[in-house]
């Protein structure tokens, strides 16, 4: 008797969403235990921003306040090693994420093995230790942590401006708008013939439940992430 | 007791009608040992305060969600009826219906949620949403929590049901004349509390409990604030209640749709 076929779970993020941290992370902690193919997807969050006419939510200084609590609260609960960066708007509306979109993105078409534990080790530079996730160095650091050989590296870096990068980071996000995106993290469960969008890293118990699948809270006992 | 299990008793009349006759002694023991810790919860029972608009469909998620943990968590629930546009203002917030992508999605979530929670909530246009004069069924609800707060829930659910289900109106007087007696307001209770809507006194709490919410760091519906070793906890939203109960140290058992009141 055949097993029943996995469920395809496509997961649409950009590293500079604090709350996609969480939602990866449990993600990565349930491809264990559920039926599904979890498939990482890195988009641009600002391109994201501009195609649904969206701002970033810290925009109100009252929802900032209460993100930065509430982002402690739930990755103490989550076991997810997190600190606010010491100047939040400049990381995320000055600094940005387009190099490590495209380095990602390289990474997706290359050696995806190598996507979760990068994707990991740039969440741990922005949201962990406060460390830049922009300059090639920076990138190169996040590489090596993530195991990738050191030629690759360099040869991946030095195809960020190449138009094929671009262009595939560019439909990954267009994917996302596609689908009703307007912000990170987006996910796609493909359920019974039907993609179903969740937003957010809140939906997690209730995509369980579509999915026919079991929820069991978000497993700190399976943390990965190292301080 | 006054004889033994295995005595002549049972024998003469038998095992059960003798064991019933025992575990009827120690459940009267047993239900005052329990009144009285009852009594000793009640006391320790953490306050949680809910404030809620009817225009939010995420609000009646956790009205719902809170009443039916109100008997499973050591909680006292505290429904604060507020005005969200009052809150949209101070903070510059805006209701998130109002970017298409995300009114498309809240649709579909709520759609989702609808079943998932067993609430039959259902998004209508924004223009019912934006409508000025809902402000009345925020005031009726204050009124209703001054008067005779016996009624405040079932008004609020039934005014969510009207807005948020069957996309009716909440704020013509007949609309709310209906939703009352809906509700099971005594029609002798009614007209006066339409009347109360234009009071003054009634104006002023709906401000202050919505300065309350925007004091504990509000900026949207619904705002729960649960109080803890003496300490006011502010959440967002009707998607943390694992949060909440972890903060609580009570337990997360999910939907509890056996629960539902529809």
């Amino acid at each position: 008797m055949a097993a029943p076929a996995r469920k395809s779970v496509e997961f649409f993020y950009d590293v500079l969403s604090p709350y996609t941290w969480l939602a990866f992370e449990v993600m990565c902690r349930y491809q264990q235990k559920w039926n599904i193919d979890l498939k990482l997807r890195p988009f641009f969050l600002s391109g994201i921003m501009q195609g649904a006419d969206n701002r970033p939510p810290g925009m109100v200084p009252a929802k900032a306040t209460y993100m930065g609590q509430d982002l402690k609260r739930l990755t103490d609960m989550y076991q997810v090693p997190f600190n606010m960066p010491s100047n939040p708007a400049e990381v995320m509306f000055i600094k940005g994420s387009i190099n490590a979109g495209r380095f990602l993105t390289a990474v997706d078409m290359n050696c995806d093995q190598y996507l979760e534990e990068l994707t990991r080790q740039l969440f741990l530079r922005i949201y962990y230790r406060d460390e830049d996730i922009t300059e090639p160095a920076s990138l190169m650091a996040a590489a090596a942590k993530a195991g990738i050989p050191e030629d690759l590296t360099k040869q991946l870096l030095s195809t960020l401006k190449d138009q094929a990068v671009k262009d595939r980071l560019r439909q990954t996000t267009q994917a996302a708008l596609d689908h009703g995106a307007f912000g990170s993290p987006t996910i796609v469960a493909h359920i019974d013939g039907k993609a179903q969008m969740f937003f957010g890293s809140d939906r997690l118990e209730l995509m369980a439940h579509m999915l026919g699948e079991k929820w069991y809270g978000p497993l700190p006992e399976l943390a990965k992430a190292k301080m | 007791m006054g004889f033994t299990l295995w005595g002549p008793t049972t024998i003469s009349m038998g095992f059960i009608p003798v064991f019933m006759m025992y575990a009827a002694g120690w459940r009267r023991s047993i239900l005052k040992f329990s009144r009285s810790s009852k009594m000793a919860a009640l006391r320790s029972r953490k306050v949680v305060e809910l404030f809620y608009d009817v225009i939010s469909p995420y609000s009646w998620v956790a009205f719902e969600v809170l009443c039916r943990y109100r008997s499973r968590w050591n909680i006292d629930l505290q429904l604060r009826p507020f005005f969200i546009g009052g809150v949209f203002k101070e903070t510059g917030n805006k209701p998130p219906g109002l970017l298409a992508a995300k009114y498309d999605y809240a649709q579909h979530d709520l759609r989702r949620l609808a079943d998932f929670y067993k609430i039959p909530v259902k998004m209508p246009p924004m223009e019912r949403l934006m409508r000025r004069e809902n402000v009345n069924s925020n005031r009726l609800l204050t009124a209703v929590n001054l008067d005779c707060p016996e009624h405040l829930e079932n008004l609020s659910r039934e005014l969510w049901m009207r807005v948020m289900s069957r996309d009716q109106d909440i704020s013509d007087p007949a609309s709310l004349e209906t939703a009352a007696a809906a509700a099971g307001i005594p029609s002798g209770t009614t007209p006066q509390l339409l009347r109360r809507i234009h009071d003054d006194d009634v104006k002023a709490a709906l401000k202050d409990t919505t300065n309350q919410a925007l004091a504990y760091g509000a900026f949207g519906a619904p705002t729960i604030v649960a109080h803890v070793e003496g300490t006011p906890v502010m959440i967002w939203g009707s998607d943390r209640f694992p949060l909440l109960a972890h903060m609580l140290g009570e337990r997360w058992e999910g939907p509890l749709r056996e629960m539902a009141k529809y």
